[in-house]
């Protein structure tokens, strides 16, 4: 996307905010400010991309990472499941998946957006505690972030309709639900079956023409692709026009932050970066927003460690990369008499809720909802490589099997609660570095074993569905312990206390009073497995915040 | 997004066997890539760039037990063997000289286990099937199979899937803008909400 006629700003006059990354959550921080009348320079260290850069090229997106920051040994993320070991670089991907670019993953998302529910920001209070975990309420209420909710249905771009189920919304949904799919189909009459509710899934993609944007044309390349036609809504798509447009915003992309300095006065003085001629570069602000995801935003806050903050910054409370929480998730494929042709339109259509809420009498802590989609065996590659039923993988049957599955299978997928423990977070590497030279991000991650249970009790009940729906086959693999994934949650949380939380209720660092953080990493609870609409509704609420705090002259 | 399902390497076969490839950028605008899809994939007999005239020999042979020619298009007419020539000549050209390592490594056990053959090409099929079985575990097995699926399903500018075969197999005639309903499901279930109405 053309950056040519964008206003400039000078490095050595501090401008009102440098924003750290344009994902879910910088990309509408930067527009919210920008519009505002802030002057607004926004560092991504991908690309930026525009629409028709993205093709439906299997190969290129899921071989060669091309949307998700490229082959592992850029990166050099490493992992370990225990903190007594050493962590070890991913050989086949980053434990930490995203999409490094102008508009982050919300680029390359399948675009599922549940609201929280009341429950998700009170649930200790209800539940009490659970031991050895950092369960936790949040300091705000579902009440304070419904209008921001609503704010993202309207500005970015979410069709869908009320499910029996969802908490009060203050306006309904800008666009009608995507048309029912056959998956929708089966899920809805399994569901209905073992008496369960499906609903139309809400979707942040445009089911109708909505803010001078082009709807859906059902082409299916949206899991882990980019949308050439812009009807997914991503912050690409539907805010950083309106940020460049404000002529208050400066986007620099391929610049990748390594360090944001302190001054004499404790708060930040300058983020320092590489630009993408490898030249080591520093922007005064007067104050700064990390959204870099709730992985890359606490390892740039501890790789910032000097003599003032030897822990890293704002970390007084050691919070800084804590409580990561991934999600829990499971699986189930299933094969049907007729066409389903699957691989047409969006993922998913219907999605059932009624395990929403923890019940005691399960046995373990936990939530979460299950949808039907062709998951990642929209597209042919990835669908021969996945999404073959277990048994001989060559030879005449096993293609005459895979001839005929493609049009005929579905797939349930679980989405689901992660408890908050300390012994899963993000710290720096002490062995490797990335290419820019930054100091690695290690990820140390196991699952909870409510988390895994959880998981499991819900496969099985996908597993009842699909036969209820008549699946003439199906084939699932065992909920096991995950080594990293896309939902980064938890590792900055929001809080009243100082001593647990990292920032304030309106994403205002304890420590440091012109340091903002707004993303995955502001979560307390993990919600049930769609993160990215809580995500950009903290940060239509952050952004209210900061530009009060700055119109004070409080930053 | 469940990520063990998108990794490279792990459906690639063998662990690391792949570490260190380099990155593909593909910026040409979606509509432009697609029409290449049409004419790139090269005609049966053209020459190789990457490999050797034994090696393609051998990896057609392959790559045709993975996927047989039946009453339908195998991996053959397919041309999955210019995928192998073209990545491994480009994107996975770092893996190159372990590729062939493990297919030297391969091909030594022929001999000592069908008299007279020092090749894959030169044994019977069934022959070719037992032998394969026998390497099944392998990480060159699990590269080759891998290879094999992605060269018939992926866009043809890399090689294979000539003629789009792959997709037309699987009954896949997506990639631009289609209607509902899709499948017979929602098609039953479109027509019930207009009956009600």
């Amino acid at each position: 996307m053309s950056t040519e006629n964008q206003v400039e700003y000078p490095l050595d006059q501090a401008v009102d905010f440098v924003i750290v990354g344009s994902g879910s959550s910088g990309g509408i921080l930067a527009k919210e400010l920008s519009t505002g009348g802030f002057s607004v320079v926004l560092l991504e260290q991908g690309p930026f991309r525009e629409a028709k850069d993205f093709t439906h090229d299997e190969f290129s997106v899921f071989a060669m990472s091309e949307l998700s920051g490229g082959t592992p040994e850029i990166n050099n993320q490493t992992f370990r499941d225990d903190e007594s070991k050493v962590a070890q670089v991913a050989r086949d991907r980053g434990p930490a998946f995203y999409s490094p670019g102008v508009g982050g993953s919300s680029v390359h998302y399948s675009a599922n957006f549940w609201r929280l529910r009341e429950i998700d920001f009170n649930e200790r209070s209800v539940l009490g505690p659970i031991a050895g975990t950092n369960f936790a309420d949040w300091p705000i209420s579902y009440d304070d972030l419904e209008p921001y909710y609503t704010k993202v249905d309207w500005e970015i771009g979410i069709c869908g309709e009320p499910g029996p189920f969802d908490s009060w919304r203050s306006r309904p949904f800008p666009m009608p639900p995507m048309p029912v799919k056959s998956s929708g189909v089966l899920l809805e009459k399994g569901a209905k079956a073992l008496g369960l509710h499906a609903q139309a899934e809400p979707l942040a993609i445009l089911s109708a023409p909505h803010n001078g944007r082009a709807p859906c044309i059902h082409c299916g390349f949206c899991m882990g692709f980019g949308c050439e036609i812009g009807a997914k809504s991503s912050t690409l798509a539907a805010m950083i026009p309106l940020a460049q447009a404000s002529g208050n915003c400066e986007i620099r992309a391929g610049c990748a932050v390594y360090q944001l300095e302190t001054g004499d006065s404790g708060k930040i003085s300058e983020v320092r970066y590489i630009d993408p001629d490898g030249n080591q570069r520093a922007q005064k602000a007067r104050a700064v927003v990390v959204a870099a995801n709730g992985a890359e935003t606490p390892r740039l806050l501890l790789n910032s460690a000097n003599a003032a903050n030897p822990d890293g910054l704002a970390n007084s409370s050691g919070f800084v990369g804590r409580n990561l929480m991934l999600n829990s998730h499971g699986l189930v494929h299933a094969t049907f008499e007729h066409e389903l042709n699957d691989y047409h339109g969006v993922q998913c259509t219907r999605v059932v809720h009624d395990y929403y809420e923890s019940d005691p009498k399960r046995g373990f802590y936990g939530g979460g909802g299950f949808d039907a989609r062709p998951f990642l065996h929209a597209t042919p590659m990835m669908y021969a490589l996945t999404g073959q039923p277990p048994g001989k993988n060559w030879g005449a049957e096993f293609k005459d099997t895979m001839a005929h599955n493609f049009n005929h299978q579905m797939t349930i997928a679980v989405g689901a609660t992660s408890l908050a423990q300390d012994r899963n977070n993000i710290t720096i590497d002490p062995t490797h570095k990335d290419k820019w030279g930054r100091p690695s991000l290690r990820m140390t991650y196991l699952d909870h074993d409510d988390d895994l249970a959880n998981a499991r009790f819900l496969q099985s009940v996908g597993k009842e569905v699909v036969d209820a729906a008549g699946a003439l086959e199906q084939w699932s693999r065992p909920v096991g312990p995950q080594n990293g994934g896309p939902h980064l949650l938890g590792t900055c949380r929001m809080g009243e206390d100082p001593q647990t939380s990292v920032i304030d209720p309106q994403h205002r660092s304890h420590d440091i009073s012109n340091l903002f953080i707004c993303d995955g990493s502001s979560m307390v609870t993990s919600g049930r497995g769609q993160p990215t609409m809580t995500i950009m509704a903290l940060a239509f609420r952050a952004a209210d915040h900061i530009a009060a705090a700055a119109k004070a002259n409080e930053i | 997004m469940k990520r063990d399902q998108v990794t490279r390497r792990r459906f690639i076969g063998g662990s690391g066997v792949l570490a260190g490839s380099s990155l593909l950028r593909i910026s040409a605008p979606a509509a432009l890539a697609f029409a290449e899809t049409a004419c790139t994939a090269r005609n049966e007999g053209a020459e190789f760039k990457t490999l050797t005239a034994a090696e393609g020999r051998e990896l057609d042979a392959l790559s045709a037990r993975i996927l047989p020619t039946t009453d339908t298009p195998g991996a053959r007419e397919a041309g999955v063997v210019y995928f192998f020539d073209t990545v491994l000549g480009d994107q996975f050209a770092d893996q190159l000289n372990g590729f062939r390592g493990m297919m030297n490594e391969f091909q030594a056990g022929i001999e000592s286990r069908f008299a007279g053959a020092e090749t894959f090409s030169d044994l019977s099929e069934s022959d070719q099937d037992a032998y394969l079985t026998d390497n099944e575990q392998t990480p060159f097995f699990g590269m080759l199979r891998a290879f094999t699926l992605m060269g018939f399903f992926t866009m043809s500018k890399y090689g294979g899937n000539k003629d789009n075969i792959g997709w037309k197999l699987i009954g896949f005639d997506g990639h631009g803008a289609a209607q509902p309903p899709f499948g017979y499901y929602d098609a039953q279930y479109m027509q019930g909400e207009q009956d009600e109405h």
